[in-house]
């Protein structure tokens, strides 16, 4: 069962919520959403994972835009309700009907919402039963619509002229409503497209059948005022058409090459195709025609000129440059999703060469796609710049630490307790771990802190002598056992022996480690589990790419699943070194700080003892998005 | 190049007909008397000029006041309580500024001619912090809620938020005066005023500590705080603070409201 359904605004006020559910959540799942998923530009994913002692929840969300409202459902983990996604959309819909900036309560809400999910409960108790009847399926969503699709046609029927009148402009919903189902992976999307025309048109069709007459009405006229809308944007039930046959075609792929061509009428779905070279190359001969005549003006704005570019042609056929003009001063109806694809795409073109993982780039364009769709355009901007507002926006959230990164406010609270400061350096083979160790005890020792090494590699020969010749050169005390000892061990005996003669602070310098190597994973968790650090510092690469995906998050998942205790300790924070090596190309800082959610705390970036910064954000945005 | 004949062709016409229009518009200007050409453009720079004036008067009056604080600490509930008199439903984690211009709830009643106030409720989330910045020049005065109930395990993150916004270049240098508003005191277990001042100022003590040594590295905080040599105390900063208490739920929020009526120039 639902158990709770909230509205609220991005402002963090409820407008309503549902009464009879009324069930008291355990903890605060909605609060838990917010500041961990939606605000760490994860809004693109299809759900939310609730665990709390004593409580599991599922959650659902959508926006909407230009009202700046949310909309959440809440349900136990263990039930799969397939109606919710369904629910919310036409809980979205009806609300966004009633809501006033001005107005706070909405206390007759209540009666639509109970009609609206004894309509969804019983399409979905109606699908169950189909789905009993019919051939057994596994439990995936989309055939589940499948077959409801097949459900609807008979409904259609019956409905006749009055449904293709609304279905139209219902189609877009449609199709957005199966795009957030699928937002999870891209490649779904693409699968499904071709379903989700096919599908959002019977699906919607099946909709209206079970509204009552009034309610078909309104929604009636709602839909035809949309599709007159659409037609401008893409005329989307017009291509439903000639999209089947193209699959149909598709399926004799092979053998006839030259009907690949039949899609080039739809540059906005292909992304991964071949197609897309031929286009691409198009824009880029645009672009350099561009760069000789404004030659003059900034770089951003040849850039965002290609966007333009891009965007009109696909439909150039349908307006010129003065109705896109016309659109441009007088601010454009309401953002779809087609219109920001085009930008979207450059955008994403754009972090990938700055070196931003291709999986960062893709969910992060589609946390700024769901914080736009629906927006107004304001007048006298353009998508490209709007998309890039927000790109911008979402990059400073993302990159702006979450904890306090004074290190050295945290060592004198540490003293204060007469305990070392103990800071742990994990990450792979050669990215520069003791090099920067030195760094830190160098700058820890420049601000009256006494500072103690433990050499804790001991698996790569000369790294304990290599750390012995740093610690000589700063004149800081090293903890040393030789080769052949448990780290962890090594690592405990330090940290006593800074106890004892009152260091301040303990590096620990571990091996590096490939992700992918358990026995050595293992005794890391062992090392970081048995003396409990203070700080987890995770050494990367600036020059890193799309293995800094996978190096963090399994060095996240293996310090997880290897601890014995409930509460392990994952990477606190993260030491990007290298970073004089690497003119623009900043993405790996981007990269790291998304998948772990642990700030950069230094950036190491030279060969001397002083190369030791501290990360500026607003730089690493602007670089980012030059 | 036959396309290019084509378009000379058709632009010397064009130019033909534009010149054709100018000559008859200017006959037509003629034959019209000239005090109402005067009149017309007199009007047009008079309203344009007005339009101005409008524009220059109505920026530089700072009449906002910031609601600032940890995520969690009653923000929200004390911009609608200071806004509608009830906090409705309750309130969730903001993730956007709420911004009003209002006459306050409480005078509302009166039927004396009160000055709207522009309240912005900025989010706590640490990941929003930066949105302080940008309405941080127009504040006439800034609320740092703190939570009263729950303050020991917030009390470092709260001292360093506040450290922050103390050694902002522009609260120094106007003096933005600062209200810590010890919030949700409706609970009998919440800590006293007094208390979680002496806390705040031990706190940012040893902030001011470990902050100045940092600023030699890397961080441009150019401004210390309070007097060297000296423990820190509230009084020592330039601009004023004052410590006061309320509760966003039960609606006790007179302090507050007392702050801005004595920091919004009406």
């Amino acid at each position: 069962m639902l158990e709770q359904l909230l509205i609220f605004t991005r402002g963090g006020l409820i407008l309503w919520t549902c009464k009879e559910l009324g069930n008291a959540l355990k903890g605060s799942p909605i609060d838990t959403l917010i500041r961990s998923c939606l605000l760490e530009e994860r809004s693109g994913a299809a759900s939310f994972d609730y665990n709390a002692p004593g409580a599991a929840y599922t959650l659902k969300w959508t926006f909407h835009n230009e009202l700046g409202l949310v909309f959440v459902a809440v349900y136990q983990k263990i039930l799969h309700l397939l109606y919710v996604d369904e629910l919310l959309a036409m809980v979205k819909h009806e609300f966004s009907g009633i809501y006033d900036p001005k107005r706070t309560v909405y206390s007759d809400f209540g009666e639509t919402f109970r009609q609206l999910k004894k309509e969804a409960e019983a399409r979905a108790e109606e699908l169950k039963k189909s789905k009993q009847v019919g051939k057994p399926v596994n439990n995936s969503k989309k055939q589940g619509q499948v077959q409801k699709a097949g459900l609807g046609g008979d409904k259609k029927k019956n409905e006749g002229g009055l449904a293709s009148d609304g279905g139209d402009g219902d189609t877009m919903k449609g199709r957005r409503l199966e795009n957030g189902n699928s937002n999870g992976n891209h490649v779904d999307i693409k699968e499904s497209n071709v379903f989700g025309t096919a599908n959002g048109k019977e699906n919607t069709s099946s909709n209206l059948g079970a509204f009552d007459v009034n309610k078909l009405q309104k929604l009636r006229s709602k839909g035809g005022k949309k599709a007159e809308k659409t037609v401008t944007v893409d005329s989307n039930g017009s291509k439903a058409e000639p999209k089947k046959k193209i699959t149909k075609k598709n399926r004799v792929w092979d053998d006839s090459p030259p009907e690949s061509k039949l899609d080039f009428t739809d540059p906005v779905d292909e992304n991964g195709d071949n197609n897309t070279e031929v286009v691409a190359a198009d824009h880029g001969e645009s672009m350099m025609d561009k760069e000789e005549d404004f030659s003059s003006e900034s770089e951003a704005e040849e850039e965002e000129e290609g966007e333009v570019g891009k965007e009109s042609k696909p439909d150039k056929q349908k307006k010129g440059w003065f109705s896109s003009m016309f659109q441009s001063i007088a601010g454009k109806a309401n953002l779809e999703r087609s219109d920001l694809e085009p930008a979207l795409k450059a955008l994403k073109d754009r972090l990938m060469t700055k070196n931003v993982a291709e999986e960062i780039a893709e969910k992060l364009c589609e946390s700024v796609a769901t914080s736009l769709e629906g927006k107004k355009l304001a007048s006298f901007t353009r998508i490209s710049s709007t998309v890039q507002a927000a790109m911008e926006e979402a990059l400073v959230r993302i990159l702006t630490p979450r904890r306090s990164i004074d290190i050295l406010r945290d060592v004198h609270a540490a003293r204060e307790q007469r305990k070392p400061y103990v800071v742990v350096f994990v990450g792979v083979n050669g990215v520069g771990k003791s090099t920067n160790l030195a760094k830190v005890a160098y700058w820890l020792q420049q601000h009256n802190v006494s500072v103690m090494m433990a050499a804790c590699d001991t698996f790569r020969s000369g790294a304990v002598e290599q750390l012995r010749t740093h610690a000589r050169r700063l004149q800081i005390p090293i903890f040393e056992k030789g080769y052949e000892k448990d780290p962890a061990v090594v690592a405990k005996e330090a940290i006593q022996e800074a106890t004892n003669n009152g260091s301040d602070v303990v590096l620990v310098d571990t091996a590096g480690r490939m992700q992918d190597n358990e026995p050595l994973m293992r005794a890391l968790s062992k090392l970081v589990n048995l003396n409990n650090p203070d700080l987890v510092l995770f050494v990367g690469e600036a020059l890193v790419g799309n293995d800094a995906v996978d190096q963090l998050s399994k060095f996240n998942q293996k310090l997880a699943d290897l601890s014995t205790s409930s509460n392990p300790r994952l990477i606190d924070g993260i030491l990007l070194t290298k970073f004089d090596t690497i003119d623009d190309k900043v993405g790996a800082a981007l990269s790291m700080v998304y998948i772990s959610g642990a700030p950069v705390m230094f950036v190491g970036c030279g060969q001397s003892y002083t190369d030791l910064k501290k990360l500026n954000v607003k730089s690493i945005v602007k670089t980012l998005l030059k | 190049m036959e396309g290019l004949e084509q378009l000379k062709t058709q632009a010397g016409r064009l130019k033909k007909l534009a010149g054709q229009w100018s000559s008859q518009a200017l006959e037509y200007v003629h034959q019209v008397p000239s005090e109402q050409i005067y009149a017309a453009v007199a009007i047009l720079l008079f309203t344009s000029f007005l339009l101005l004036l409008v524009r220059l008067f109505k920026r530089p009056k700072a009449n906002t006041i910031l609601l600032t604080g940890l995520s969690g600490s009653g923000k929200t509930v004390l911009f609608y309580q200071l806004r509608d008199g009830s906090s409705h439903h309750g309130t969730l984690t903001s993730m956007e500024p709420n911004e009003g211009t209002f006459v306050l709830h409480s005078e509302k009643s009166k039927n004396g001619k009160e000055n709207p106030v522009h309240l912005i409720d900025v989010p706590g989330h640490s990941r929003l912090r930066a949105k302080l910045d940008d309405v941080l020049p127009q504040a006439a005065g800034i609320v740092f809620v703190v939570d009263a109930l729950e303050f020991l395990p917030n009390c470092r993150a709260a001292s360093e938020y506040l450290y922050d916004i103390l050694t902002k270049v522009s609260v120094v240098r106007k003096k933005i005066p600062v209200l810590i508003l010890c919030n949700k005191t409706d609970k009998v277990t919440a800590h006293s005023k007094e208390f979680i001042r002496k806390q705040l100022e031990k706190e940012i003590d040893k902030l001011r500590a470990s902050r100045s040594v940092i600023s030699t590295a890397d961080i441009a905080n150019d401004i210390t705080l309070g007097v060297p040599g000296e423990p820190f105390s509230f009084s020592q900063c330039q601009n004023k603070v004052k410590v006061a208490e309320a509760s966003g739920v039960t609606g006790e929020i007179s302090e507050v409201e007392q702050f801005i009526r004595d920091h919004v120039k009406s």
